[in-house]
């Protein structure tokens, strides 16, 4: 008896739930647009920073009154991502913004999608559906700046060790191929060990000890990591090799890495350890987190019956030695003026993916990539 | 059909069947119910044919995954290799099917002989070449998984339309979605395979091996079946999923892992074998698909959605208490919760497996036993490194160093996860509660050497605090470990991106970096402290009352009952060691890369398993010594880095891993 009394009283507080929540919906006049974000992992830097561009997008005081805007986690498991895809249309939205886990198994529900009308918008992933638009960087132009920029620093001849990301992916075997056919035309170049570092800063530094224990740091002499430099130049100080003898290294944008290329003894407010300027001979592409605002944007276009493009290359921003420039503040416009890396005091996490600025995207700064909070 | 009763009831004599045999699927299936009728409520459109048409479609590769999981589950194994399985089938339909019905179909029987000859390959080295479960299935996902990576470097493929437009139509006017057609055909073959003398056999093997055995049962043959029909289920979860995704990449299954055992235990099928069904199986995958829904249609966004995930897991699984637990005065608060009630069936039928007593001294012949399964990894070691030297020339002090540095984190680990697995547990939080742990370790010490003296106390505590949580829900609600323990790792993940924000700030103080990376006689301070850990880790699992204890739980829950053990504190307390564990590892971890990073456990998880069972731990509990997995841990951590050092292409090298892996451990065959 008790138990089926506690019963009714679930059911009906239940109710009574709900019933309040379909009273308090807001009624207005023009009934904003419902845009959904379908993330792939939570627990990665740089997705953490691409969700919070769009969240800043969707803030942003373009597009604030115009839209819903709601975020939703698919992990790894693409089985997931298409069920979330198809539970959002059905949840009534008119635009989903996506980070594609396969870049081709959702192509079944994103056509269903289209169909329904709905704008479906990729970033940095590709999603191989006609219907679909996409926002990424050159794939193959990422894997190529590096290994070119790495093989002319040692005048087409030594030992080069490389760290990929994930095996299996689109991203990273375009990327490795690119930089195996620049390799190529160097017969004098040689990769001597290859591994995977999971495009992480704890699986960069467990894939490099276990290259180093076979092959000490004094014979390589270059390092291609798609994430990691930083941890390859921490290495090598705590390993004891002064500033002048550090291997080059190519790689993307980390906060660290950009501030180890300063010159070595530069004065920087908040800098310890091995997140310090050291004159890294290195080379720093960006792989911009924006992609995922830019998508915003794509889709709010499509949306108002603008055109736009089915596919936004975003270009990689390689920055170089002695290009490194401090910002004041983070701002868009200051980014804008040339700056490329953050005040450590600011940015206390080296592993912080400091490639936040693009052209088309006033919007975001680096308050946008930490927090959500659009530019004023 | 009285054979059926007499053998099931061996274990538990007193147990009512017909209802207890119907409680798996039907709590499953009240779940399902209530998440369909909330969709339909909450949601504006309500739960329309369109939903029933996507879901149908989302849950049909999980659903058949979890078919042939749970026949493997039933005969007591334990099978890792699914995911791969399904990866190599889809890539292998996707770059081969072409248009016409005559390839569609041999392509579709392919698929599913591809399984069944994955599955035949695990049955044969369980069940004849007697190696643990958990160590033959690992080794054949490594393989699949590397063939699927040859067949396939990246997502591409192409499937003809009317080929996905078979499995995902429907029946009678678009009434029936093909997919729930497929599903049930399956639990249709299921339940004919049940009534049959083999499907009884099926559940007896699992009740009690010793039993089935003396009843004249082929064992050996039934386990055999068991693991090649469940490669049968993964090749069609295969077939639909390449359907349903018009193409093929070669890591689209790896993610389901530990979604099918979510899915076997939400639908009531006991992991250890001999109770449960492949129904509740196939609604527990539907069910966890929903959980997708659910979360759209509350708005749980982003940080809150692992919390939600963990806790509707546990609300889903909170039906079934594990019956091989007793209830206890944990605390007292079962009784608290007036749950208590007298114990029954406490006749001993069970006898325990532990190691034989020889009363003749001699250390060799006094750990015979102990030898023989913990030597094979040290000696294959050995080899490994032998290799090494003979690759690269030499085999110097910092090859040595980076070794055991590298190795120091799963050593830790092995000792927390080895104690819970010698209780008959198995802990799924690791990697979130290193990850938390290294979170909050350099957020509280912003690398401020003189607090890590509260600091590392105070995240111990923390890895304790977890660990409690995890002991709680197994000993005092008694739900599956898994369902506990992978709950809890979507919690945490929740937690540390709400504490950290998204961006981990603060730095791992100098004094613990050095530690990890610092150069003490040659090696890292680690290496010393390593010794300390290692000798307290074998004197406590070996020397102590508690050590005799987890093997006496493990052993048989209610012959160290009556014995009396108090089970439940000493099931917790596996889990807070295991809590314990991981924090420091987070700790540690922080100090190696300097910060900590997001996802930074992530690779644990399944290498803690790996590496213990190599060190022949018995993942079904009690057999197990710590130095044996301290073995396990420095072998796998040699082979993988004699990989890493080779310019091989990853493919080759989880091939390889895989199959020296599976190599290593056929020596180590209980007789």
């Amino acid at each position: 008896m008790r138990r089926e009394m506690a019963t009714r009283m679930l059911l009906a507080a239940a109710l009574s739930i709900v019933s309040l929540c379909t009273l308090s919906l807001p009624v207005r006049a023009e009934e904003p647009i419902k845009v959904f974000l379908s993330m792939s992992f939570v627990g990665n830097q740089w997705q953490e920073e691409a969700a919070n561009t769009i969240r800043a997008m969707a803030a942003s005081k373009k597009y604030k009154e115009k839209v819903t805007f709601e975020v939703q986690v698919a992990g790894p498991n693409a089985q997931k991502q298409i069920q979330q895809i198809n539970a959002m249309v059905q949840a009534g939205a008119k635009a989903i913004i996506v980070y594609p886990i396969s870049p081709t198994a959702l192509n079944q529900a994103v056509k269903a999608a289209c169909d329904k009308g709905v704008t479906v918008v990729a970033y940095d992933g590709e999603i191989t559906e006609p219907c679909a638009y996409n926002v990424h960087i050159d794939q193959a132009e990422d894997g190529r700046v590096g290994a070119q920029w790495l093989a002319d620093y040692l005048k087409g001849k030594g030992n080069i060790v490389m760290i990929t990301g994930v095996a299996g992916t689109s991203v990273d075997s375009d990327r490795v191929a690119a930089s195996k056919k620049v390799f190529a035309n160097y017969p004098e170049i040689k990769i001597v060990a290859e591994a995977n570092g999971m495009w992480g800063q704890q699986g960069a530094r467990t894939a490099l000890s276990k290259i180093v224990a076979a092959h000490p740091w004094e014979t390589i002499d270059g390092i291609l990591m798609q994430v990691g430099c930083y941890t390859a130049a921490s290495m090598q100080d705590e390993a004891g090799i002064p500033d002048d003898k550090k291997i080059p290294c190519a790689g993307e944008q980390s906060q660290g890495h950009r501030i180890q290329m300063l010159p070595s003894g530069t004065k920087v407010e908040g800098t310890s350890g091995t997140y310090r300027p050291m004159g890294y001979p290195s080379i720093s592409y960006s792989v911009p987190a924006s992609q995922g605002a830019i998508a915003f944007k794509v889709a709010m276009d499509v949306i108002d019956g603008k055109n736009p493009p089915k596919t936004t290359i975003v270009p990689i921003k390689p920055v170089k030695m002695g290009e490194v420039r401090i910002c004041e503040t983070g701002s868009w416009k200051e980014m804008d003026e040339g700056c490329n890396v953050f005040k450590p005091t600011v940015v206390t996490d080296p592993g912080f993916m400091s490639g936040i600025y693009t052209s088309l995207t006033p919007e975001i700064g680096l308050a946008a990539a930490l927090h959500g909070s659009p530019e004023e | 059909m009285a054979q059926t009763h007499y053998l099931y009831n061996i274990k538990n004599p007193l147990r009512r069947f017909r209802v207890d045999v119907y409680r798996g699927p039907a709590l499953s299936m009240i779940v399902m119910f209530i998440f369909v009728v909330l969709l339909d409520l909450v949601s504006p459109t309500g739960f329309t044919q369109a939903d029933l048409t996507y879901t149908a479609s989302g849950g049909a590769s999980l659903a058949l995954a979890a078919i042939g999981q749970t026949l493997v589950v039933l005969v007591g194994g334990f099978d890792l290799s699914g995911g791969a399985i399904i990866s190599f089938v889809n890539v292998v339909l996707a770059t081969n099917l072409e248009p016409g019905t005559a390839s569609s179909v041999s392509w579709v029987i392919a698929g599913l002989l591809i399984g069944t000859f994955f599955g035949a390959a695990n049955g044969l080295v369980v069940a004849y070449l007697r190696v643990q479960p958990v160590v033959a299935t690992l080794s054949t996902m490594f393989v699949a998984q590397g063939l699927a990576l040859l067949v396939l470097d990246k997502p591409g493929g192409n499937v003809p339309a009317p080929f996905s437009q078979f499995f995902l139509g429907s029946l009678f006017d678009g009434s029936l979605p093909m997919p729930l057609v497929i599903v049930s055909l399956a639990l249709v073959g299921w339940a004919l395979l049940k009534n049959t003398r083999f499907g009884t056999y099926i559940y007896a093997v699992g009740s009690d091996r010793d039993a089935a055995g003396q009843r004249g049962i082929n064992v050996r043959f039934v386990t055999f079946t068991a693991y090649a029909l469940a490669g049968t289920a993964y090749g069609a979860a295969g077939v639909f999923l390449t359907a349903q995704t018009a193409s093929g990449d070669p890591l689209i299954g790896a993610p389901l892992l530990l979604q099918v055992f979510a899915a076997v235990v939400i639908g009531g099928t006991r992991l250890g074998g001999g109770r449960g069904g492949c129904v509740g199986s196939a609604v527990g995958a539907y069910v966890l698909i929903l959980i997708v829904n659910v979360l759209l249609v509350f708005n749980f966004s982003s940080y809150y959605a692992t919390i939600a995930e963990g806790l509707i897991l546990i609300f889903a699984a909170s039906g079934h208490s594990s019956s091989d637990l007793p209830r206890t005065n944990w605390l007292d608060l079962a009784s608290i919760w007036g749950r208590r009630r007298p114990a029954k069936n406490q006749e001993i039928s069970v006898i325990p497996r532990s190691d034989k007593v020889h009363g003749l001294p001699g250390f060799f012949q006094r750990n015979a036993d102990v030898l023989r399964y913990t030597m094979p990894a040290f000696v294959c070691l050995g080899i490994i490194i032998a290799i090494q030297a003979g690759l690269y020339g030499h085999v110097g002090l910092s090859y040595l160093n980076s070794q055991i540095t590298l190795a120091s984190f799963l050593i830790i680990l092995a000792l927390g996860q080895g104690t819970v697995v010698l209780t008959g547990g198995l802990d799924l939080s690791l990697p979130w509660a290193i990850c938390l742990s290294g979170l909050l370790f350099t957020d509280w010490t912003q690398g401020d050497a003189a607090s890590t003296i509260w600091a590392i106390p105070a995240v111990l505590l923390v890895g304790a605090a977890i660990g409690m949580l995890n002991g709680f829900g197994v000993v005092g609600l008694r739900l599956p470990a898994i369902v506990v323990t992978l709950a809890m790792n979507g919690i945490l993940q929740g937690v540390a991106l709400l504490y950290c924000n998204g961006t981990p700030s603060g730095m791992s103080p100098e004094f613990v970096h050095w530690i990890m990376t610092g150069r003490v006689l040659g090696f890292s301070p680690v290496s010393w402290l390593l010794i300390l850990f290692v000798l307290f880790g074998v004197v406590l699992l070996g020397q102590t009352v508690f050590g005799r204890r987890i093997y006496a739980v493990g052993n048989s829950v209610r012959v160290a009952r009556l014995a009396g053990v108090n089970v439940g504190v000493t099931i917790a307390s596996a889990y807070v060691l295991s809590g314990v564990c991981s924090a420091l590892v987070g700790i540690l971890l922080a100090g190696f890369i300097g910060q900590a990073s997001l996802g930074m456990g992530d690779e644990y998880l399944l290498s803690s398993v790996a590496a213990i069972v190599v060190g022949g731990t018995l993942i079904t509990g009690a057999r197990g010594k710590y130095i044996g997995m301290v073995g396990g841990v420095l072998l796998l951590t040699a082979l993988q880095t004699v990989l890493a050092s080779s310019s091989l292409p990853e493919a080759t090298r989880q091939i390889v891993f895989g199959a020296v892996m599976l190599a290593a451990v056929v020596t180590l065959r209980d007789a």
